[in-house]
């Protein structure tokens, strides 16, 4: 994109002709070059911006998009940050050299990631902290999760390495099993029996000498001498269709002794667990085929456990805004599979992690390693049945953890941890919690004007959502056969049969059930909205009545019949499940997340950069702080100046001649010695009465945490001290840099007499809350720049605007205008909590109510 | 609920068929992949379909080839093709064929489940 028409650019050509033609000194004349290659860059700056929201957008789970987009938006991009970032070198003398290094690395890792399925890797073991998920098909979803983990340097995953599924294609080649699992893919049923005869081929087959060499190499370097050390062997499947959780599908070992026989063994026995009659079952049931599944095996060393247990970092079927974290002595499998009362705790997803509610269960026995490898069920010791397991320190770090770790995956997390007995939080695993506020998934828990809830049952929900069907009353099993697509599910208990039909449900109603039975796992898988224990839907509602249910926390609203309006909602969860297009959206990773934001932070550093955004960022910054810095070495025969305005702008502005009317070395300048008509335009409306609200607008927590994910602190003071916005001007020009808090704006103008030459470029971004409001945010602007006349473009949370051919006095007003929607707009996006609130305050701002 | 529309999806890129059939089927369409037009074009031969989608460059049979032989043996089938490189010319050519829709690549998926609504009659 090039910002600046052929129109604009004779106007700039012109101005730079008035202001510099022939009179004026060598020193102007630098920083006039330094002013074009500062616009230069700029225009590359802008130009990379767009593209990397159009990826996002593309990439958000709206739009199908297929390799060879992916691969021509990267090039685009990767050649508009080369181009960038040489132009920056020039305008700053490459001092900022690792920036390149950067780029590099990063392009490095989009790149592998992009080409993934080109390149199959020969490695039989990988070690955990390089299984990454640029390495998925080589190492198994689970086992890239926890390797991933490894970049936050404040979660501690285990010592361990990953057997591959190149080791396993081995495994089965040398031990002539791979035919034998083809002939499984014909169709129909598979007979347990040749199932069976399966597991007891691969339990007894031999491991290829590669795989054993690689695997006792990976052993020896894990094994310190020092003590008897332990291993947990785990599966970690590779599906060929869809990527599915296969939560309890496939076998793990725990307390294996680290040596090669007893690895081996357990290698085997989880391999062979492929084949499980259970595991088959789920995969025909999920449209994936068995036998295209290929599996990956973690071996990672076993903590001595203290305590364990599971983190979600946002509660499933709980209050929006809090983490539930479920904790007891011993191993965690008895929480994993709920055979344990676990203490349970509730807190708010907060950088403060404040308890919301704490229930200490009674923990009658506990799991822990047994002697001879294994486990084994112990009786807990009376004095600590009823005892918390986790002091608040605990929780504090397991909360900011858990919310760090939802950071890096953009989406809530079902966590497994393991405290030791020095109280060290290990991270032994981590998945995707599929769930979504309800908001989201269309149910926004209003109900709809005028229509009558036919019944309302109290109950307990797995999942919030809105589904419409027929009403299915299952009494059997066989029943099940007959299940109408699309219909809602009625039982009097819940059953882990009902998968059967998960995929085509639209709801489920059940009088009796837990929300953490299994079934309840695969009503989050399969995003089927569900409320358990609602006493008696099965007697109220009729086999066949046509329905609408609304679920919410505790209960469940009925409507008689199907009201699409309420259950269509743009839900892409279950697109962002796909196996596929996680693997592609994964490379976001690289170019989405903004880390760099406070410039008086140590971290603000080439070095610091991590994605594509942060090095945008750091340009940015490093090249408005140039020509600050050369403007105060006397460049230009102004020096930067400070504005000193009724309003905390902290805007600096540099003059290229005509702008400010001051005298010689005047450090500041007020509002009237702004001569720049564009400049007081905008600071006329800026300072307008009502419109710049110096209160606080309080942040939802959500908003926070939305903020947290991108941004390194909050609460770093100097976030609130924006002494870098930097006007350039001229009488007739403006070149404005603003950041106000975590908004981003630029404005290019140029307002004179002669309307063909005028024009106003706007570019507006960031925000610290949730992705829903700063999009609120940006249709807000949008329709107010339309009713002044502009065309404006909006891409994710990012609006571009334009403008020009205006008379005089037109611009004026526009500008002025757009000084109070600078200024009104700060902290609008934190009290946006609906679509219909962009409506009333963008016709309270055109009305001229600033009020928030 | 009880006979729902059946939708075709042919594409050679497996992540193109695994959206769509997931964004589809969860307005309760029956989705069918396929990642190349022979056997899709089979398949039509022993079940209705009433809907195709399809990509407008494959190896083997491409695009063109699927909305010709569809429109010559099923006229009734509603074609809508997808395309990532879209110029004026396929978009004729795909016009002149008598496509329902042709959309570029990425396409948005409401888009395309309005454009699938429409070819059924289906009131928004």
């Amino acid at each position: 994109m090039n910002i600046f028409t052929p129109q604009i650019r004779s106007g700039i050509r012109d101005l730079r002709r008035r202001l510099f033609g022939g009179t004026a000194g060598r020193q102007r004349r630098d920083f006039k070059v330094l002013f074009e290659r500062f616009r230069e860059v700029l225009e590359l700056h802008n130009t990379a911006a767009d593209r990397i929201a159009d990826i996002g957008e593309k990439l958000s789970g709206e739009y199908i998009f297929d390799i060879v987009y992916i691969r021509q938006a990267y090039e685009e991009l990767y050649r508009t940050f080369s181009a960038f970032l040489e132009r920056f070198s020039v305008l700053t003398d490459n001092c900022y050299a690792e920036l390149g290094s950067r780029l590099e690395r990063i392009d490095h890792d989009v790149r592998q990631l992009i080409n993934e399925d080109e390149t199959p890797s020969d490695d039989l073991v990988v070690p955990l902290v390089d299984a990454r998920m640029n390495r998925l098909r080589d190492v198994g979803g689970k086992m890239a999760n926890l390797g991933e983990l490894g970049s936050l340097p404040e979660i501690t995953i285990p010592q361990g390495f990953v057997i591959t599924t190149r080791s396993f294609d081995e495994f089965m080649s040398l031990n002539r099993l791979t035919d034998k699992i083809a002939d499984l893919s014909v169709p129909g049923e598979i007979d347990p029996a040749t199932l069976a005869a399966l597991r007891s081929a691969v339990c007894s087959g031999a491991l290829p000498p590669g795989v054993r060499d690689a695997v006792t190499g990976a052993l020896a370097g894990m094994v310190d001498g020092t003590s008897h050390q332990l291993l947990a062997v785990r599966s970690s499947a590779v599906g060929e269709d869809g990527e599915y959780s296969f939560a309890g599908q496939f076998e793990t070992v725990l307390n294996v002794p680290a040596d090669a026989a007893s690895l081996a063994e357990a290698y085997k026995t989880v391999i062979a667990s492929l084949f499980s009659d259970r595991a088959f079952h789920y995969c025909k049931t999920i449209g994936c085929n068995p036998t295209g599944i290929r599996m990956a095996v973690g071996v990672i060393r076993m903590i001595d456990a203290a305590a364990s247990g599971v983190a979600y970092s946002s509660d499933p079927g709980g209050t929006e805004g809090q983490m539930l974290i479920n904790a007891t002595w011993g191993l965690g499998t008895s929480v994993v599979e709920g055979q344990v009362d676990a203490d349970s705790y509730r807190i708010a997803r907060s950088p403060q992690a404040v308890m919301c509610e704490r229930r200490i269960g009674a923990k009658e026995t506990m799991v822990v390693p047994a002697l001879h490898g294994g486990t084994t069920v112990m009786k807990t010791p009376d004095a600590i049945v009823n005892k918390a397991v986790l002091d608040d320190r605990a929780l504090t770090t397991l909360a900011t953890q858990a919310l760090s770790i939802e950071g890096l995956f953009h989406r809530p997390q079902d966590i497994e941890w393991a405290i030791d007995r020095s109280g060290a939080i290990t991270i032994l695993q981590t998945r995707p919690l599929p769930l979504r506020p309800a908001a989201e998934t269309g149910a926004t828990g209003a109900a709809p004007a005028g229509l009558p809830v036919f019944q309302t049952f109290s109950g307990i929900s797995v999942r919030r959502g809105a589904g419409a069907g027929t009403v299915f009353i299952a009494a059997s099993p066989d029943d099940l056969d007959r299940f109408p697509k699309g219909g809602v599910l009625v039982s009097r208990h819940d059953s882990s049969h009902f998968i059967r039909v998960m995929p085509y449900a639209s709801a489920i109603l059940t009088d009796q059930g837990t929300p953490t039975s299994h079934m309840a796992s695969l009503c989050r898988e399969f995003r089927v909205p569900t409320l358990v224990n609602c006493g008696s839907a099965t007697t109220v509602l009729r086999n066949g009545q046509e329905i609408t249910v609304m679920i919410k926390e505790k209960e469940a609203q009925v409507y008689e019949g199907i009201l699409r309006d309420l259950v269509d909602g743009g839900n892409n969860e279950a697109i962002e499940e796909l196996y596929e297009f996680r693997k592609k959206k994964f490379l976001l990773r690289y170019i989405l997340p903004l880390h760099l934001v406070d410039p008086f932070r140590d971290d603000f550093t080439p070095n610091g950069c991590s994605t594509l955004h942060d090095i945008l960022r750091f340009i940015h910054e490093k090249m408005v702080m140039k020509l600050v810095s050369a403007a105060e070495q006397g460049l230009t025969d102004r020096t930067a100046v400070h504005l000193d305005l009724p309003v905390p702008a902290g805007i600096v502005a540099i003059d290229l001649g005509g702008g400010l009317s001051l005298p010689e070395h005047a450090k500041t300048a007020t509002m009237d010695s702004v001569s720049s008509v564009p400049l007081r335009a905008v600071l006329a409306g800026m300072t307008h009465p009502g419109a710049w609200h110096t209160e606080v607008v309080a942040l939802h927590a959500g908003d926070l945490l939305a903020g947290m994910m991108k941004l390194a602190d909050i609460t770093a003071p100097s976030a609130s001290m924006p002494m870098t916005n930097l006007a350039v001007v001229s009488r007739e020009y403006l070149n404005l840099s603003l950041k106000f808090g975590y908004h981003f704006t630029l404005l290019d103008c140029y307002c004179s007499p002669n309307r063909t030459n005028n024009h106003v470029y706007f570019r507006f971004s960031g925000g610290a809350t949730d992705l829903t409001k700063r999009s609120r945010r940006v249709r807000l602007i949008e329709s107010i720049l339309t009713t002044f006349g502009f065309v404006c473009q909006i891409q994710g949370a990012v609006i571009t605007a334009r403008i020009s051919n205006r008379d005089e006095d037109e611009m004026i007003a526009i500008l002025n205008s757009i000084g109070r929607l600078l200024a009104y707009t700060r902290q609008l996006d934190a009290v946006l909590h609906n679509d219909e609130s962009v409506e009333r305050y963008t016709g309270n701002f055109l009305r001229g109510d600033y009020r928030l | 609920m009880n006979t729902p529309y059946r939708i075709m999806i042919i594409d050679d890129e497996k992540i193109v068929g695994d959206m769509a059939k997931l964004s589809l089927e969860q307005e309760g369409y029956e989705v069918e992949t396929f990642l190349n037009a022979a056997p899709a074009l089979e398949r039509l031969q022993t079940l209705p379909f009433d809907v195709v989608v399809t990509d407008y460059k494959m190896k083997g049979i491409d695009g063109m080839e699927v909305l010709t032989t569809v429109k010559r043996l099923y006229p009734q089938i509603k074609v809508i093709m997808i395309t990532a490189f879209a110029n004026l010319d396929t978009a004729i050519e795909a016009l002149r064929g008598d496509v329902h829709d042709f959309f570029p690549k990425p396409v948005k998926i409401k888009e395309l489940k309005a454009s699938i609504r429409k070819a059924l009659n289906i009131p928004a």
